[in-house]
């Protein structure tokens, strides 16, 4: 089922949250938004919900105009950050929550719970509260709560953001299977990079209320529209360098790096990924080392490039050549420029 | 009183003079302690005589304290036997056969031969107890008819039946003769005129017989064509005759203080009842009399002190300074008694009085006797029926206590059962583990210890005493058994659901708990539901509205409702005429009256529960309704589905509190509907309280009844459903 957002506004106690949101949602798709704290991305999900009314703008499920509707009549399925359990009912009661409310028949239902908690593993835990399971189940209960009603759309609300990241991991390759079985139309919030990169057939970046970006995940990471983006993807985050450029060169305290760019104040973006260690005195960036992370597979030199700090990936054979409290020549093998003014992005190298 | 005050002084003066001049010792003035109940103006006549007496005996003070009347027994009963009692008390002859019966008095002794002359020997017999005279007769009251001169028009009528005449000639909402119909004490006299007794000599009930039915239907056919109001209390009878809506009224010489100057009025004997062959009505008369307390340190002054106060000088003091209506024959021959006309009057009409019988039994002839007079009056049952009922009660409540038992096995028993227990924690105390957990845990006994201890006095205690006292009966509490529960149990010997039983009894008190369960619930719940909603303006002000009936005492509030449902001049009957509603005896029918101690609960009980759900109510989480409204829910099924399962745990113990309360909550009961009507909305625990305290005292029938009421309550408490709050691991 298709979604479809125009021209959101919604303020809370006087505040703009959302300052219209355009997006189209595929039938099928998985659209993960996400964004910092404060950004507007779970008030948007809510008011696709219908738990908030849009102060302006229309929000269309399907071909329906939803906007004013509640949400029992959106027919969407929701999982929440508190998983929002019914404490005093079963799993299998809770399972078939929105089934017995519409008067569903009975026979129905006991498939439609039976086929869930397959689905899901739960079958073991039918009979017992919420109060008796652990977080990751209570979280799968969660996702069977939406899946049992075969609602045209889900909603997640960060819901791994209470696990611990072993289960996080787990369940986010479920939700990406489960969304592969169901071919179900899917909106996904979260604050973490790992699972917007993960899951997302297209990703939506969220800043201030505003989409930043929009874009299948690699092109965000790949192709960042702004300065924003950029930093918010990737980890560690990339690192910025203000200089000025000149002459296919953008060159600062501490770097000179061939770049095209026209000429005036630049902002460099290099991932840490992005460096090799030089040799000789092409090297385009000076790092003083300060300290080195050293994990076995990889390495990161963090440090200072003039005064601004700086992480640099190395690898194993790199990290030899590294010493805290000394210079390390690096050659950046690609860059990212962005305008100092708009931070937006000023050439695709 | 300055007067009094005066002659102290003086009296102080002169006494430290003679200190100052010959070095006698201080105990040369010894001081005699006079309890009393008396009214300002009776206490005036008292300390008249005294002063007399102190005059006539200089080395004798005499301290006068006076005590409320009503609680004056009780304190006789508390002060006398740790002696702390006084040297001489005056009270009514009536109380006499329970103080004898607790030991309380001294014998008088004979009277002296001028004395025994000069007073009514009626008077003198009705202190005389068991052939034993415990006290001298100081004066009388009685009731007397008040005929107003302006109404009656300066006519001399002789006969009940002449003012009931007055009743053709007189304008609506006035009445021809005015008295407190409802109660034994004032129309025993009617019964009297037919020539019935409600006690014989024999303390047995004299009032079922064909002259009492007789009395008790003259008493209905009187009411019911309007010559006399229904439903009459004192107040009502003194307003009515004051504010000349009563051609005459009879009543006590306590009414004529109440009475303006500017009503004219002359008191006389009752009348005669043609009806009854021209009999007479009699009422009782009570006879205050000055008893010797047992253990009194001065019994001999204080004999001569009494016998003072009854001379004919004390008498006349008395009489002319507090107008009391003395005992003595010769203190009416003197000038200054013998002018005072309408104390004439009293003392005529309480001569022609009978003394109230001092049977013990006499106590329990009122209750079964107004019940009876108030079913007849409301026509819920013929004279006949309503007599027979209250003699079978009279003879219920009098009944002989159960014979004593032997308590061996008893005891025998409790021994072996405190062996068994001494002897399992004794082994259990031999397990070295069990030794060392408990040396261990020591520390933490001591922590609790304290309140181990209160726990144990205030509640523990009193519990055991109680239960110990249901083993036992009878004025001087001996041991019967289980008999009192056999008693109970079996209706004693009558019908098992018949009136009073302890099971029909509990049948109402389980009515009475759920339905007042279902309302505290009920309107708990939406009220809190309303107060929740994040909509409503001054939600904190309704809150402190809303908890107000649970802050003011509840007492308070009983008696506040008792008068907003009283037939005429009750607020709720003034709201239904409004709506054309007929006036409603709320105490006349079980239903309303019911109905009556329904209302006053609920008033006092929803807000407990409210509070409880709106407690409960913050801590549903918020997105439960999100993940309700996602799921599909309706705001009913929200509630149903959602909410009320939600507010289980936290009510459930609220409501087995709630129950326990209303099934234990006396005030109301006592106090809104009083039984009203024939005992029919009495609970166990009011029930109980009669048999403690009306029924003759039969403290252990009471215990037995607690008790039972103990375990009904254990067993309620058990058999309510229990559930984990939700979260809870």
């Amino acid at each position: 089922m298709r979604l479809s957002l125009r021209g959101i506004q919604k303020s809370l106690g006087g505040t703009p949250i959302l300052r219209g949101i355009d997006l189209e949602v595929d039938d099928g798709e998985l659209v993960v938004l996400v964004g910092p704290s404060g950004c507007g991305k779970s008030t948007l999900l809510r008011t696709i919900a219908g738990l908030e009314i849009p102060d302006a703008g229309t929000v269309r499920i399907g071909d329906r105009d939803v906007t004013h509707a509640a949400p029992r009549e959106r027919d969407v399925g929701m999982v929440f950050q508190s998983y929002a359990l019914y404490p005093h009912l079963t799993v299998r009661d809770n399972l078939s929550f929105g089934l017995s409310i519409r008067g569903t028949d009975k026979k129905t239902i006991d498939a439609r719970v039976d086929e869930v908690a397959a689905m899901l593993g739960l079958e073991k835990l039918l009979e017992r509260y919420p109060r008796e399971m652990s977080g990751g189940q209570r979280q799968r209960v969660a996702m069977g709560r939406a899946i049992a009603r075969r609602p045209a759309l889900f909603l997640f609300d960060e819901p791994l953001s209470n696990l611990d990241a072993a289960l996080r991991s787990e369940v986010r390759v479920e939700i990406k299977r489960l969304h592969g079985r169901l071919s179900a139309t899917m909106v996904y919030v979260t604050h973490d990079q790992v699972e917007a990169m993960t899951l997302a057939d297209r990703l939506v970046v969220l800043r201030a209320g505003k989409i930043e970006q929009v874009g299948a995940p690699l092109d965000v990471y790949e192709k960042p529209a702004s300065r924003f983006v950029a930093g918010f993807l990737g980890s560690p985050a990339m690192n910025f360098l203000e200089g000025t450029a000149e002459g296919g060169r953008v060159k600062g305290a501490g770097f000179d790096v061939a770049a095209v760019s026209p000429s005036g104040p630049t902002v460099l973006g290099v991932r840490p990924q992005d460096v090799v260690v030089g040799r000789g005195e092409e090297a385009g960036i000076t790092l003083r080392v300060e300290v080195i992370e050293a994990m076995g597979f990889e390495a990161y030199a963090h440090g200072k490039v003039g005064d601004v700090s700086f992480v640099a990936r190395l690898t194993p054979a790199e990290l030899a050549s590294a010493h805290v409290g000394e210079d390390l020549r690096l050659v950046p093998k690609r860059v990212h420029l962005f305008d100092p003014n708009t931070e937006r992005t000023l050439v695709d190298d | 009183m300055t007067e009094r005050a005066a002659r102290t002084a003086a009296l102080l003066a002169m006494a430290s003079l003679v200190t100052l001049a010959v070095p006698t010792p201080a105990s040369a003035q010894e001081t005699i302690v006079v309890w009393h109940a008396y009214g300002e103006s009776e206490e005036a006549g008292l300390l008249a005589a005294v002063a007399l007496f102190e005059r006539a005996h200089p080395d004798v003070h005499v301290d006068l304290v006076a005590s409320p009347f009503g609680a004056f027994a009780s304190r006789l009963r508390n002060a006398i036997p740790t002696g702390h009692g006084p040297d001489l008390f005056i009270d009514a002859h009536n109380r006499l056969p329970s103080f004898v019966d607790a030991s309380l008095l001294e014998d008088f002794g004979a009277l002296s031969p001028e004395l025994t002359a000069d007073l009514p020997p009626a008077l003198v017999g009705a202190l005389t107890y068991e052939g034993t005279l415990y006290g001298v007769p100081l004066s009388l009251k009685s009731l007397a008819l008040y005929v107003s001169d302006e109404l009656a028009m300066g006519r001399t009528l002789p006969s009940l039946e002449d003012y009931a005449a007055l009743r053709r000639e007189l304008p609506d909402g006035t009445y021809a003769i005015a008295w407190e119909v409802d109660s034994t004490y004032a129309s025993v006299a009617l019964f009297h005129a037919y020539g019935a007794r409600v006690l014989d000599e024999e303390g047995r009930f004299a009032a079922a017989t064909p002259e009492g039915d007789a009395a008790l239907a003259e008493l209905a056919r009187l009411v019911a064509d309007g010559s006399v109001p229904a439903e009459a209390s004192g107040d009502l009878v003194r307003d009515l005759f004051r504010s000349g809506r009563a051609v005459a009224a009879i009543s006590g010489p306590w009414l004529a203080p109440d009475l303006p100057a500017s009503l004219h009025y002359h008191v006389l004997p009752l009348p005669i009842v043609h009806a009854a062959d021209d009999g007479l009505m009699v009422p009782y008369s009570t006879i205050d009399a000055a008893l010797i307390p047992a253990g009194s340190p001065h019994p001999e002054l204080a004999r001569e002190l009494a016998a003072f106060l009854a001379s004919p000088a004390g008498s006349i003091a008395r009489a002319t300074a507090g107008h009391q209506i003395v005992a003595s024959v010769s203190a009416w021959h003197d000038p200054g008694v013998a002018s005072d006309e309408r104390l004439v009057a009293f003392h005529d009409a309480a001569l022609a009085a009978m003394p109230m019988p001092t049977h013990p039994h006499m106590d329990s002839v009122f209750g079964p006797m107004d019940r009876a007079i108030r079913k007849v009056l409301r026509g819920d049952a013929t004279p006949h029926d309503a007599l027979a009922e209250a003699e079978h009660r009279f003879v219920d409540e009098t009944r002989p206590a159960p014979p004593l038992r032997d308590p061996t096995f008893a005891v025998v028993a409790l021994m072996l059962g405190l062996f068994a227990a001494l002897a399992m924690v004794t082994s259990r105390l031999r397990d070295p583990a069990v030794r060392a957990s408990l040396v261990r845990s020591m520390p933490a006994y001591g922590w609790v210890m304290h309140a181990f201890v209160a726990v144990g006095l205030l509640v523990v205690l009193p519990l055991a005493v109680g239960a110990m006292t249901s083993l036992y009966a009878g004025q001087d509490l001996h041991y019967v058994g289980l008999a009192n529960y056999f008693d109970i149990l079996t209706n004693r010997g009558g019908d098992l659901l018949g009136h009073g039983s302890f099971w029909l009894v509990l049948g109402v008190t389980v009515l009475w708990t759920i339905t007042n369960v279902i309302f505290h619930v009920g309107i708990g719940i939406g009220l809190a539901l309303l107060l929740h909603r994040p909509t409503v303006k001054l939600r904190t002000l309704y809150r402190i509205l809303l908890v107000v009936p649970w802050a003011v005492p509840s007492y308070v509030t009983a008696l506040a409702w008792r008068g907003m449902f009283h037939r005429q001049l009750g607020a709720i009957n003034a709201i239904l005429a409004v709506f054309g509603v007929e006036p409603v005896s709320w105490f006349a029918h079980f239903s309303t009256a019911f109905t009556a101690n329904l209302a006053t609960n609920v008033w006092l009980g929803f807000p407990f529960m409210m509070v409880v759900t709106l407690g409960a109510l913050t801590s549903i989480p918020k997105d439960l309704y999100e993940a309700a409204d996602v799921d599909g829910a309706s705001a009913f099924q929200k509630l149903t589905r959602i909410t009320l399962p939600m507010l289980r745990p936290a009510l459930l113990p609220a409501v087995a509190m709630g129950a326990v309360w209303t099934f234990n909550m006396f005030n109301v009961v006592f106090l809104v509907s009083a039984g009203e009507p024939d005992g029919s909305t009495e609970i166990l625990v009011s029930e109980a309280y009669r048999w403690a305290f009306t029924r003759g005292h039969q403290v252990g029938y009471a215990a037995a009844y607690a008790v039972l009421i103990f375990v009904i309550l254990v067993g309620l408490t058990r058999a309510l459903p229990r559930e984990r709050a939700p979260g809870a691991r």
